[in-house]
């Protein structure tokens, strides 16, 4: 039956600030950059939640403490069991985005589905051209997966944002979008990709517009309510489209009308 | 060929297969004031109400309002008991023959495969469509143009057919159109008939327009959304809505329990809500032109037909009276005089 989920280990945990976990769990699911799981634990119920790794051994799963699930997954303990189905959806369209440069734009806990992309160019890294790294965070405290974004700076040209700072930090002040302005990319031979609230990829969206970047190279992934994952339950239709089954990475241009349409 | 059956034998028959299989059928129940028609398991002949068609239609005997998904206890996963009983469904309409077809196409889990393959599907030929009723305007004009009765086999797995037996009314006689090989079976005793008898339904009300994409912000849905109260009688009734909440149900010693499905309506704010307290769409008119405009135009962009099948059923038990079949046909108006304006 499609809805049962697998028992898995959990082999290790890492917490970042007050609210968000990092679960690894040992699988053999091997999930492309960009897909996501439902999550459950037997007796409380099921959420939605992506992969943040690229790695055939282990799964990565970054939880901020928001839901029921989430809330009973903060009390498990390292070797316990949680129950997963998926991979789900159909990820970043690797194929399009080879030989391109980059421009990965995220803000807060949207940067584990692009954490996910980043390693996976980090193992092919002859694939892709240059890459652009803007990740977004309320302050100077909240930054999450700070060990993986260590090593990443070394490697890619990246860009840390944050809303406010009372001291001096290691990065740029200011909303993603603002930031985006102020550095002004290039834009030749490159594709976005963006995950984070709407309202942030709206934004940034525009700017890269006015920096000579069109709708149809932008990659926006959504988020939306998913029961079941499958394209049964239509929680998260977008009018035609199912974010689970069609998504849940779409091409700006394409999303942009439904959504208009949606929220007249 | 179609087999004849007299009116008075009916009851003979139904009893035959009553004996066979579990026969659902159209009843009329008392609920405190009120008499109500629904689909139910029958014991008697007699029960049996072919009137006119359910006011509740018969999506529950395939996607139940709530059922289990699988059980557990502790951490173990115990497996949803698919039945292998066979039933038959008998006194269903066009519109609701109509509406499995398309939630054959969006659900494909393994019950409701398995429901839909154990179920013998008789139709009957609606007498008197009422006021609400525009089945005509929606898809599956006419039941007996090949390829209907036979189901379109899909690339994961192929149900039963659309229909197994249809059943014409005509003076004191039914005249039978048989659909399948397990339908046949069923009919076998009967006399052949002489004469062909296929009807047309006459529908008082007609959807005029169904282009309505660019919309979205014509004034006329006000007209809609200022009468709706929120209260998803409309997707409840629908014999299409499928969409659900995958919930768990926990018993008392904290250890085992269920995991169910139940029907859920996207015209409630709850629908869209994600972690954190996000409500995608928030007004009252996105959720109200999102059911009108999934059953028009979005389904059919995906699957290729419509998702409404004409049965008139929100029309029916809205408790304001919202008629968006009129406001969709009042746009098309509105169209014309503007068009006559330009001239």
């Amino acid at each position: 039956m499609i809805y049962e989920p697998k028992p898995y280990k959990i082999t290790e945990i890492k917490q970042y600030g007050n609210d968000i976990k990092l679960f690894r769990v040992k699988t053999n699911m091997n999930p492309m950059p960009g897909h996501f799981f439902e999550v459950s634990i037997l007796g409380v119920g099921e959420c939605a939640l992506a992969s943040c790794s690229y790695n055939k051994d282990y799964v990565d799963i970054l939880a901020r403490n928001a839901g029921g699930v989430t809330n009973v997954m903060f009390n498990l303990k390292k070797g316990e069991e949680i129950f997963i189905r998926g991979p789900y959806g159909r990820g970043y369209p690797l194929n399009l985005i080879k030989k391109k440069n980059i421009i990965l734009v995220a803000g807060g806990t949207g940067i584990a589905p692009v954490t996910s992309l980043i390693e996976y160019i980090e193992k092919n890294r002859k694939d892709f051209g240059e890459i652009k790294v803007f990740f977004g965070f309320r302050n100077p405290e909240s930054i999450l997966l700070k060990d993986r974004i260590d090593k990443w700076k070394k490697k890619f040209n990246f860009t840390l944002c944050f809303d406010r700072a009372e001291k001096k930090v290691n990065g740029e002040i200011g909303f993603v979008h603002e930031v985006i302005a102020r550095k002004k990319p290039g834009t030749k031979n490159t594709i976005a990709i963006m995950c984070g609230p709407e309202i942030m990829m709206d934004a940034s969206s525009k700017i890269l517009n006015e920096l000579g970047l069109e709708n149809n190279k932008i990659y926006w992934n959504m988020e939306r309510r998913m029961e079941c994952a499958i394209g049964n339950c239509g929680r998260c239709l977008i009018q035609d489209v199912y974010v689970c089954k069609d998504g849940p990475v779409f091409r700006y241009d394409k999303i942009k009308t439904k959504l208009e349409n949606e929220k007249s | 060929m179609q087999k004849i059956l007299p009116k008075k034998e009916l009851g003979a028959f139904l009893k035959n297969l009553i004996e066979k299989y579990e026969v659902i059928a159209p009843v009329i129940e008392k609920v405190g004031d009120f008499k109500i028609s629904k689909f139910k398991v029958i014991k008697k002949p007699g029960e049996v109400y072919l009137k006119e068609n359910t006011l509740v239609p018969p999506k529950q005997f395939f996607l139940p309002e709530k059922e289990a998904l699988f059980g557990f206890n502790g951490n173990k996963i115990e497996s949803a008991n698919l039945g292998k009983k066979k039933r038959i469904i008998l006194g269903i309409r066009k519109c609701d023959i109509n509406s499995l077809m398309v939630l054959d196409k969006v659900l494909y889990d393994s019950l409701y495969a398995n429901r839909r393959n154990n179920t013998i599907l008789i139709g009957f030929w609606c007498k008197k469509p009422d006021k609400y009723c525009f089945c005509n305007s929606m898809e599956l004009k006419d039941l007996e143009k090949p390829g209907f009765s036979n189901f379109p086999k899909q690339k994961t797995q192929s149900f039963g057919n659309y229909y197994d037996l249809f059943f014409y009314e005509e003076g004191d006689n039914y005249y039978i159109s048989i659909g399948s090989k397990k339908g046949e079976e069923l009919v076998k005793d009967l006399k052949n008939s002489k004469k062909q008898v296929i009807k047309k339904l006459e529908n008082k009300k007609e959807l005029l327009k169904n282009d309505i994409e660019n919309h979205y912000r014509n004034a006329v849905w006000d007209t809609c959304v200022e009468k709706c109260l929120g209260c998803a009688a409309c997707t409840i009734y629908c014999p299409t809505c499928n969409c659900f909440n995958i919930e768990d149900k926990i018993n008392i010693d904290l250890k085992s329990g269920k995991r169910i499905r139940e029907q859920t309506s996207c015209q409630l704010k709850s629908f869209t809500e994600v972690a954190g307290g996000k409500v995608f769409r928030e007004t009252r008119a996105s959720r109200f032109k999102h059911f009108v405009y999934h059953k028009i135009v979005l389904y059919k962009k995906k699957f290729g037909r419509y998702m409404c099948t004409g049965c008139g059923r929100c029309l029916r038990v809205c408790p304001t009276r919202i008629d968006w079949v009129e406001a969709i046909n009042l746009m098309r108006d509105f169209e014309k005089i503007k068009e006559k304006g330009k001239k």
